[in-house]
């Protein structure tokens, strides 16, 4: 495959994307400097039948995550059974008794999921991470085919391959499954927001508005979007790419200004329906991931398909146990972070680190989970016109509709530091096209 | 078993005139085993179109915004509620909590409070409720009430530090100790006889059904106090909440009378 002609058309693709403004916006050292998302044209090919097997995975562990949400802002039943303890929900930033009580339109809570997984090379598929809140990425996959079409049409001649351009439908047909009434908009927090390039693409190509939060307003129990002459019209969705603590200064952070005043008590009301919905962050905390096959067996009664990397939680006697005996070959994971921060290799410490990374271990045993390192199979990408091998995860993104539906394409981050198994685009890595192959 | 009038004033004058102005009042009587609200009179000025809900602490409370350009705000509401028709009340979402026993936003116990919690003699007290009371007693005995030093804003720990405080400390306090020892408790705003200001207590879970302490008259709450709402921490149940667009600076003015009738 790699004879293919979009090789040599790799400059013209990442001239492109550059036109066509595909940036990623990174805070370093409190400025915000925007960088290009660098494209590696070599794409990664998964195989009809494997992802067959991906995506019956996926979809069975995002609607497991679903149920879980549900139980947690209602009735709790798995920490009544015992199944997952209360400390990992009360004690987790991610609880919000805000959403106690709450039910968003047709249950649903996760409407567009971001599981992160990585292949190891023994070629079985790990979920390394679930991203329940506001998941980005797959603005991007979406353009880079579409460029390397124009770039290179002859590749795509004889390749046999699910057409990825078609997420904007999905999107949509995932919004209109909840819209209350009214106008979708796309809530971005505007241009310096990380992903602003994705916000604006993603409501041109779904024909949703994109608005900021000045544009939307709450009256009797509403919300409205305000037009260019003034006019207010209802809106029954909000995808909105804010997080939580931002959406509402009048139930969350009050110092937000890129939220709407109220808009939390119309989406209490099922006036509105917000995607994804709030609360969230309990069901992709870092502790909870550990559990989530044990909930897919309680809430499904059915075998995990797809698994967790082999992970330990601390608070487990047993699993402290195995975790301080086997320090050094594991990585451990600070379960309130995010973005590839907090993440700690044993091996990498010095004594001293590693001294008082223990102690603070043994003190918040709950704070941190441990996991094998995986050994990922490494994947080639362009440096120059030499082909080199990196490390790379796949960002597959799971929609809740009428049906839970699974993009054939998802988002292929390689770290391009050939040490570093941190494949985060925060952290200034490169994406992948992700081929599914129709037959 | 008593029954109270009550009459709560708030005034907020702007320096300047301003609009977009968006507020939530949580300062309705609730209803339960304990308390019932036999008449209710609610004025806002200027006038705007409002929204009312419940929150998921239990509590009702009216939203608006207010669009055109004033300079006072205003919100008056009155009524009647017999108060103290049994010691306690049902707790109605079992499930919820957890979220009254682990540490929450103003209440997260520093080193000052693990310390003082540390040296608690809870010998021969077994019930949580008796436990409850001691902390409370102590807490009395141990900080003092004097106004002007801490703010909305101040934790539990801040205030236990300085050594003194209001109401809103006192019953912030309260609930960290008893959350220290296991003991579900929750802040609670609302009103006590006689003129002045709104009152800040607390109440704790046992047997499923929850029991009310004042923690700055050092007293288990009977018939001279009307609940206005409960949370976590102040933050989940504060009287008045805004949110204005401008620079103006801003006078608030609460009165409140509760009288027996």
């Amino acid at each position: 495959m790699y004879d293919l002609d979009l090789i040599e058309q790799a400059d013209t693709v990442n001239e492109l994307l550059a036109r066509y403004g595909v940036k990623f916006g990174i805070y370093k050292n409190n400025t915000f400097k925007e960088q290009l998302f660098p494209f590696d044209a070599i794409p990664r090919v998964i195989g009809h039948e494997e992802f067959a097997y991906l995506e019956k995975g996926l979809k069975q562990r995002v609607v497991a995550l679903n149920m879980f949400l549900k139980d947690i802002y209602s009735e709790k039943k798995i920490v009544r059974d015992n199944v997952v303890p209360e400390d990992f929900i009360f004690a987790s930033s991610g609880y919000m008794a805000e959403c106690e009580g709450i039910t968003p339109v047709k249950d649903i809570y996760s409407h567009i999921s971001g599981i992160d997984l990585v292949q190891g090379k023994d070629k079985n598929w790990y979920i390394l991470e679930d991203n329940l809140r506001v998941p980005s990425g797959a603005s991007y996959p979406m353009i880079a085919r579409e460029l390397c079409r124009r770039s290179s049409p002859a590749t795509f001649h004889n390749v046999k391959l699910e057409d990825n351009r078609n997420y904007a439908k999905l999107l949509r047909r995932t919004f209109d499954n909840v819209n209350v009434g009214g106008h979708t908009v796309i809530l971005t927090p505007g241009r310096y927001n990380a992903a602003y390039f994705e916000h604006s693409y993603l409501a041109e190509k779904t024909g949703a508005h994109l608005v900021n939060g000045s544009e939307l307003v709450v009256r009797d129990d509403n919300l409205y979007y305000q037009t260019y002459s003034g006019k207010l019209e209802r809106v029954g969705a909000v995808y909105r790419r804010i997080s939580d603590e931002y959406l509402d200064p009048m139930n969350f952070n009050p110092e937000s200004v890129i939220g709407i005043p109220h808009i939390y008590d119309v989406y209490r009301k099922g006036n509105v329906a917000l995607l994804n919905a709030p609360g969230n962050g309990i069901a992709d905390d870092k502790g909870i991931y550990y559990f989530v096959p044990r909930m897919i067996k309680y809430y499904l009664g059915e075998e995990p398909i797809l698994n967790n990397a082999p992970t330990y939680l601390p608070f487990y006697d047993d699993d402290m146990k195995y975790v301080l005996e086997n320090f050094d070959r594991l990585v451990l994971k600070d379960v309130a972070e995010a973005g590839g921060y907090g993440v700690v290799f044993g091996s990498s410490m010095t004594k001293e680190q590693k001294e008082r990374f223990i102690g603070l271990l043994k003190r918040e045993p709950r704070r941190f989970i441990a996991q094998e390192v995986i050994d990922f199979l490494d994947i080639d990408i362009l440096e120059g016109s030499e082909m080199v091998p990196r490390k790379a995860d796949l960002r597959a993104f799971v929609l809740m509709a009428d049906e839970p539906l699974v993009w054939k394409s998802g988002l292929t981050r390689f770290s391009r530091n050939p040490d570093s198994f941190i494949v985060n685009s925060s952290q200034g890595g490169g994406f992948k096209d992700t081929w599914i192959l129709s037959q | 078993m008593k029954r109270l009038k009550f009459d709560y004033s708030m005034v907020i004058s702007y320096d300047t005139a301003i609009e977009n102005c968006h507020y939530t009042i949580k300062c309705f009587p609730a209803e339960n085993e304990r308390q019932r609200l036999e008449e209710l009179h609610i004025s806002i000025r200027p006038r705007n179109s409002s929204g009312n809900g419940i929150d998921s602490f239990g509590n009702r409370y009216i939203y608006g915004t207010v669009l055109r350009p004033h300079d006072t705000f205003s919100f008056h509401t009155s009524g009647i509620v017999t108060v103290g028709m049994a010691e306690s009340e049902a707790a109605a979402n079992e499930g919820m909590m957890g979220a009254y026993r682990y540490p929450f936003g103003l209440t997260v116990p520093g080193d000052g409070l693990r310390y003082y919690f540390a040296g608690m003699d809870f010998s021969g007290r077994a019930s949580d409720f008796d436990k409850a009371v001691y902390l409370m007693h102590r807490l009395y005995d141990d900080f003092s009430y004097v106004k002007g030093i801490t703010g909305v804003n101040t934790t539990a720990e801040e205030a236990w530090k300085l050594g003194k405080g209001v109401c809103q400390d006192y019953a912030h306090i309260l609930t960290a100790l008893c959350r220290m020892a296991g003991i579900p408790a929750r802040y609670v705003a609302g009103m006590l006889i006689g003129e002045g200001f709104s009152h800040a207590w607390v109440e704790i879970c046992t047997g499923g059904r929850w029991y009310a302490l004042d923690p700055t008259n050092n007293c288990v709450v009977t018939d001279s106090h009307i609940k206005l709402g409960v949370g976590r921490d102040a933050s989940d149940c504060m009287v008045n909440r805004g949110v204005l667009h401008g620079n103006a600076r801003q006078k608030q003015s609460v009165k409140v009378i509760v009288k027996e009738v």
